[in-house]
């Protein structure tokens, strides 16, 4: 599937992308399987399903995000973006 | 233009040390082009280290700004409120911002989250490349507008040394051999000549060697300004 | 040659340029100072190489791996009674350094010196040392040549007191790109003032004839002594990693299967079967074969016209020197009256 993109490199190119934040993650402490890319066809709706519940069963056995409701982390920033 | 990369966080955590209001300072010139310390790279780094503070139980509030350009006094000082609010700065601009906001603001603790790496270009986007080392007695015109200063390994005026094969550097496969290059393209310009002539000794008084460096135009100062 | 002589017509009168002068095809070897202050090793092999070579080159932290100083080492070797080539590089020292070290080096009796830029830190045991490379070694040839004519230091200003004066050596990578550059980067050495030059390893005789045949249609082989660079082979291995890795040596496959062909008695042992004695057997085999091969290198390049002598760089192996020498029947050494 790898490379059989709409987009052409586009795939290949975000996957290099979520290695970054998959890197960043780990630099940061938190587990990197918490984000993960899987490639296929809008046409493998069974596939599809088939990762969304493997991911959802690895990000359970991480447990929940220890950074949620804590006060003092917030996600605002105040750049003038 | 000026090439940087962002420090590991692990580094970063290391300099902020204990101090709670962090404030991040972005810079909108070089290091946004080069996609180290611009605002983008601004807010990532302020949430990593609001992240990672909170994982290791640090109490941590960080902001971030960006601005036009760190190495002016009039772009900082518009964030002059900013900074005095925080215990510390993070700045995201090359060696001259985290020294401009260090001279601009006496009273703050500034640490860099960058490492100023290079003056270059990218090559292609992601790729980087030294092009200059800033010897303040350019030599381009000699050498066919390609430096060896800066892009020979030994920075040799008489190259090129037995040490290149197939135009690649001898100490990094990934780096071309800038005499090869030259000579490539005085061969290609009709102007091999200019290679036998023999280079004296380069006067390194110009460059880093003279000691800190300053550039005074009186044409360009303003009488309101001077001591 | 061109430069200021003294009125015995020599540039210096040291024992290479004696030789060289007097027509006789020289010898020079290599000695590499030890990786500690062992004065004890230097004479140890200056007396191995004593008598089988003209002079010696006292390499200065050679690959950019810090050994006792080229100077250093060079005084014992005078005080053993053998001539030593000073290998200086631009690396380590600024121009200031290079000067008083020269001063010093002549006061301790040291006549010749070869001029080089220097391996780069990053392929030695200092890999984070900044560099200096101040001057490249053609500015380097430049200034002792300048330091002996003229009196004078790199900064233009004149000796007080007697110039340092060195029989001036550079070095000349023939096969190194661009190859066509090479005959004119070894003109360039020679107009700066270099009075002798040393070449990479030639293993390739073919390649370097037409290298040579260059050098003699630009009149250089008449301005300066070309020692054309030489040394064994200890095993294939040793030939391969120099033909794929070394920048600048040609090794042909002839010279390879040479050395591969010396093991043949070994070849069918399987690799776990070989005993420490078949390994050792097979050691001399091949360093025999090296030395032979290097005997034939030597042969054919007495016939190349330009060629004033060999530089045989038997590093680590200084006892090959005397067999090779003996075997290309360049023993005894001349020895040139004043």
């Amino acid at each position: 599937m790898e490379g059989d993109c709409h987009y052409l490199l586009g795939n290949i190119n975000a996957r290099r992308r979520v290695e970054f934040v998959r890197n960043l993650l780990l630099e940061i402490g938190l587990e990197a399987s918490r984000v993960q890319m899987f490639n296929l066809s809008s046409a493998m709706g069974g596939q599809f399903a088939e990762y969304a519940a493997k991911l959802t069963e690895e990000i359970r056995q991480l447990g929940p995000n220890p950074l949620r409701k804590d006060p003092l982390y917030t996600t605002e920033t105040s750049t003038g973006e | 233009m000026i090439i940087a990369e962002q420090k590991p966080l692990d580094e970063i955590m290391g300099l902020l040390g204990s101090d709670e209001r962090v404030l991040v300072v972005g810079c909108g010139t070089c290091v946004t082009v080069c996609f180290a310390g611009g605002a983008r790279e601004a807010a990532i780094v302020a949430a990593s280290v609001r992240m990672t503070s909170k994982l290791n139980s640090v109490p941590r509030e960080v902001t971030d700004v960006t601005v036009q350009r760190q190495c002016e006094w009039e772009y900082l000082d518009e964030i002059k409120e900013q900074i005095s609010d925080a215990d510390i700065i993070l700045s995201l601009g090359c060696g001259i911002g985290v020294q401009a906001i260090a001279e601009r603001f006496p009273d703050k603790w500034v640490v860099p989250g960058l490492n100023t790496t290079f003056l270059g270009m990218p090559t292609e986007q992601g790729v980087w490349i030294e092009r200059c080392a800033a010897c303040g007695d350019c030599v381009l015109g000699i050498t066919g507008g390609i430096c060896p200063i800066a892009r020979c390994s030994k920075s040799l005026l008489n190259g090129p040394c037995g040490g290149s094969e197939d135009g690649h550097c001898e100490i990094n496969p990934d780096i071309d051999c800038a005499w090869q290059l030259i000579y490539d393209r005085l061969s290609r310009l009709g102007r091999l000549d200019a290679l036998l002539e023999l280079q004296p000794p380069k006067n390194w008084s110009t460059s880093r060697d003279g000691g800190p460096r300053k550039i005074t135009r009186d044409d360009l100062r303003l009488a309101a300004e001077e001591e | 040659m061109s430069n200021a002589t003294s009125s015995n017509g020599y540039l210096v009168g040291s024992n290479l340029e004696k030789v060289l002068k007097a027509g006789h095809f020289a010898v020079t070897g290599e000695l590499g100072p030890p990786q500690s202050a062992d004065g004890q090793e230097i004479r140890h092999k200056a007396a191995i190489l004593k008598g089988n070579c003209d002079a010696v080159n006292i390499t200065d932290n050679q690959t950019a791996i810090v050994r006792m100083s080229s100077i250093g080492a060079g005084t014992i070797v005078v005080q053993e009674g053998l001539e030593p080539i000073i290998q200086m590089t631009c690396r380590d020292r600024n121009r200031l350094a290079i000067q008083s070290d020269l001063l010093g080096a002549y006061a301790l009796g040291m006549r010749n010196l070869l001029c080089l830029t220097g391996d780069h830190q990053s392929f030695g045991n200092h890999p984070t040392a900044k560099n200096v490379f101040d001057i490249d070694s053609l500015q380097l040839v430049k200034l002792v040549s300048d330091m002996r004519d003229s009196a004078v230091f790199a900064s233009g200003e004149a000796f007080k007191g007697p110039e340092a004066r060195f029989f001036v050596g550079a070095a000349a990578a023939p096969f190194a790109d661009p190859t066509e550059f090479r005959p004119y980067r070894l003109a360039k050495k020679i107009a700066a003032g270099a009075n002798f030059i040393q070449t990479q390893l030639v293993y390739d005789i073919p390649a370097f004839a037409v290298y040579m045949e260059k050098v003699r249609s630009m009149g250089l082989h008449e301005q300066a002594y070309i020692l054309a660079g030489v040394g064994p082979l200890k095993s294939p291995g040793m030939a391969r990693y120099m033909k794929n890795q070394v920048p600048g040596i040609l090794v042909p496959d002839k010279v390879i299967d040479r050395m591969n062909r010396a093991s043949a008695p070994w070849a069918d042992i399987p690799k776990e079967e070989l005993t420490t004695e078949d390994k050792k057997a097979r050691s001399q085999a091949w360093k025999d074969e090296g030395i032979r091969i290097c005997i034939d290198l030597i042969n054919e390049l007495k016939e190349i016209k330009g060629v004033a002598g060999v530089h045989i760089m038997a590093i680590e192996w200084e006892e090959a020197v005397q067999p090779i020498v003996e075997g290309a029947g360049l023993l005894p050494r001349p020895v040139v009256a004043t």
